[in-house]
């Protein structure tokens, strides 16, 4: 019994050094967000002060108030997200399972477009969404989004589908279930966890997104990313503002972090219970 | 109808005031959330209907105007509705941060995209843009009487050393708005307390340095910006430089490898190395303020606006002690301080009519007028520092605004803006983006020990040598 309660208490250890090596930056941001810019500062830095309101209501209120570009940043992202997802699947589904021309070929080129640094893409990407009078819109920078969230989801999906085994496919074709019926009643409900999983990492990276957004918005779609930049001006950087910024833009992704913890579990662990597919 | 505009001051028609109501309804429920504090401060468009030019020329037109996050900027943005009601036409600001802003300014310039009718622009930049010929040259608007008056305009009142900047070839581009002068910020209660002089030259700015410099008790003697970057130590090291008689060449046979810069380099290393903070090699001027205003540092020689930050008496923990003065010379007897401007260039992909709208935008802007109410005029907490006019700055106004910043400010200041500056302190040619990065890393290098000056220097001259050619 000790011995178990000793391997409890080591484990949580080495849990809690881990965790905190992870906490500490948010804490610290956290703690910044309720200061004032002189306490931001203070050296030695300290834990203790009297807490204040002023940098959220700032950021919330305020004439640089980053609410609106809340707002661009959550529809960029789901735009963003639902296509990917809707292209992705069924993409993944045939890369993973379909015998059709070319299909090792099209997934390399896939793969390759992932292959360039997004730095040298953005003249180009600025040139194309010029011509086509795209600078600053929505549908222009979701399209420039689907360029690398695409090819990430449908190489994180493929592996998903490749987990399942043939039989059951096989068997609900027997059954006389067409291909999409297939997909539909019996691929997917086994994938929920991938699906889950790679919304997430989609949605994350959009969410998360400034190189792009900054070249290729402008005042009309202006994400939080590239909004919170303001605070770092050419006087002054505001750090507690900084801080209350980036704790909003966190908001989101933590509360769609926590809703869907389970699945993302399960959607990491699935391969490994189910004794996995033909890996 | 155009001539009750051209004949100054007229009593204002019945419908033109109309109109005005209209305009100024229209801003507020557009939710400015400037607007009212903007109209409070004194909304009367008088002063600037005493030019003897149309404002109303190219009524309807938009424009876009690309700015950095800054509060001479914010202050700018605030007087929006009075633009918009003076003129007719409708301004659209956005903010880029000034990291971007010069790569999207070039991307829209060169794609001809148009879609910043004028920007922010860096000084270093207009060799490179009047090269290709993508921003206008602006005598012709300066000479046209149909939209400059002279006289009300006065553009030599503009401090010359920012005009030279934003010129090239003698031909002006752009025309300045807010700008900075390089000096000593010091502490004026340490000097006193060591019997200290502010340095007239680089060895007693060491000697000052030395004398404060305590590590042990979080104090060091000097700060100056270390971060690698074409603004940032590329914009102390070339002032050092020339004060130790360095010179850039001429034309595209550019030399940064000389005995004095090497001097000049190894006394940059040296001074900071054994008197500045250890993180000083990645500090931008933000840095060094935070740092002074925390009394960690005796003297900073940088921006003069960076007093603003010091004297914040939310953050800064040294107002009241603080006193300025001109940037020290060189062993060549020189004193070149370094120094900056952001001013308004003309997008030549624009329209004609959009080009005019964005020159009364400028004239405006850069007017002595509009320039007043965005410092002491202005109702906020921020007065701008770096007012465009030689007579603003010698203004009782301008000097009750800035009483508290410290003494000897704006002596030290204007000094300064009058006999230590020279345009070519930085070499002027429209390679400046690369040029700028390589030595900047050429500085760092020698800075943070990876390389000697001399090796750094030499490295860099053959990389300029192939970006000249190139």
């Amino acid at each position: 019994m000790p011995r178990t309660l000793w391997r409890r208490l080591a484990l949580a250890a080495v849990a809690g050094v881990g965790v905190a090596v992870w906490v500490f930056p948010v804490l610290w941001g956290l703690l910044t967000s309720f200061k004032t810019e002189r306490d931001v500062l203070a050296y030695p830095p300290v834990w203790l002060f009297k807490p204040t309101l002023d940098n959220y209501r700032e950021v919330i209120f305020g004439a640089s108030s980053i609410v609106p570009n809340l707002w661009s940043s959550f529809v960029l992202a789901t735009a963003t997200t639902l296509l990917t997802m809707l292209i992705a699947v069924p993409a993944a589904y045939a890369l993973g399972r379909l015998r059709f021309p070319a299909k090792r070929m099209s997934g390399f080129y896939v793969l390759v477009t992932q292959m360039l640094p997004p730095v040298g893409l953005i003249i180009p990407y600025y040139l194309v969404l010029q011509k086509l009078g795209a600078l600053d819109t929505y549908g222009g920078l979701t399209v420039i989004y689907l360029t690398f969230a695409l090819p990430f989801a449908i190489w994180l999906m493929v592996t998903y589908f490749e987990d399942i085994p043939l039989e059951m496919e096989e068997a609900a074709l027997l059954d006389r279930a067409g291909r999409l019926r297939t997909l539909w009643y019996v691929i997917l409900p086994q994938v929920r966890g991938g699906i889950a999983v790679t919304t997430i990492f989609v949605f994350l990276n959009a969410w998360n997104e400034f190189m792009f957004a900054v070249v290729l918005g402008g005042n009309r779609v202006r994400p939080v990313t590239v909004a919170m930049f303001n605070f770092i001006s050419v006087e002054q950087t505001q750090w507690a503002k900084v801080a209350a910024g980036a704790m909003l833009a966190m908001l989101p992704v933590i509360i769609i972090g926590l809703f869907a913890q389970r699945h993302i579990v399960k959607g990491l662990t699935v391969g490994a219970v189910k004794g996995g597919g033909r890996r | 109808m155009s001539s009750r505009d051209t004949k100054g001051p007229a009593k204002p028609a019945r419908r033109r005031v109309m109109q005005q109501g209209v305009a100024l309804s229209a801003a507020g429920m557009l939710g400015t959330p400037f607007a009212p504090s903007a109209w409070a401060q004194g909304d009367d468009l008088a002063p600037y209907r005493a030019a003897k030019i149309n404002w109303r020329q190219v009524e309807g037109q938009e424009i876009t105007v690309a700015v950095i996050p800054a509060s001479y900027f914010d202050n700018l943005i605030a007087l929006q509705p009075q633009f918009e009601a003076l003129t007719g036409i409708k301004l659209r600001f956005e903010k880029v941060p000034p990291g971007q802003i010069r790569q999207k300014a070039v991307l829209d310039l060169s794609s001809k995209t148009a879609t910043y009718a004028t920007h922010a622009a860096d000084p270093m930049y207009y060799p490179l843009y009047a090269t290709n010929k993508w921003v206008e040259p602006l005598d012709k608007y300066l000479n046209d009487a149909t939209l400059t008056d002279a006289a009300w305009f006065n553009n030599n009142d503009i401090i010359k050393a920012w005009r030279d900047a934003a010129s090239w070839n003698g031909q002006p581009y752009g025309v300045p708005y807010d700008g900075e002068v390089t000096v000593q910020v010091y502490r004026k209660d340490l000097y006193a307390a060591k019997g200290l002089k502010p340095a007239e030259t680089l060895d007693q700015l060491a000697a000052n340095a030395k004398a404060l410099n305590d590590p042990a008790n979080r104090m060091y003697g000097l700060a100056l910006r270390g971060f690698a970057g074409a603004g940032q130590n590329m914009y102390i090291y070339p002032s050092i430089y020339r004060g130790y008689g360095g010179t850039w060449g001429s034309g595209s046979n550019l030399v940064v490898n000389s005995p004095q810069a090497v001097a000049a380099l190894t006394w940059y290393v040296d001074t900071l190395t054994a008197y500045a903070p250890p993180a000083v090699r990645n500090w931008n001027w933000p840095d060094i303020a935070d740092a002074f205003s925390q009394g960690t540092i005796g003297t900073y020689v940088d921006a003069h606006s960076s007093a603003a930050v010091i004297n914040n008496p939310e953050k800064s923990k040294v107002v009241g002690k603080i006193a300025y003065a001109r940037w020290p010379k060189g062993p060549s007897g020189k004193r070149v301080t370094s120094i900056w401007t952001w001013s308004f260039p003309i997008n030549a992909a624009l329209s004609d009519r959009a080009k005019k709208a964005t020159w009364l935008f400028i004239a405006w802007a850069a007017s002595a007028e509009t320039q007043a109410r965005t410092s002491w005029k202005f109702a906020g907490p921020a007065k701008r520092s770096g007012i465009n006019r030689v007579s603003l700055w010698k203004s009782p106004e301008f000097a009750a605004a800035m009483k508290d910043a410290g003494d000897n400010f704006i002596p030290a200041a204007l000094e300064s803006l009058e006999q230590d500056t020279d345009v070519d302190w930085r070499p002027r040619v429209p390679q400046w983006p690369a040029v700028g990065d390589t030595m900047a890393t050429a500085i760092q290098a020698a800075l943070v020990g990876q390389k000697k000056p001399k090796e750094a220097l030499d490295e860099a001259q053959v990389r300029i040598a192939q970006i000249m050619k190139g």
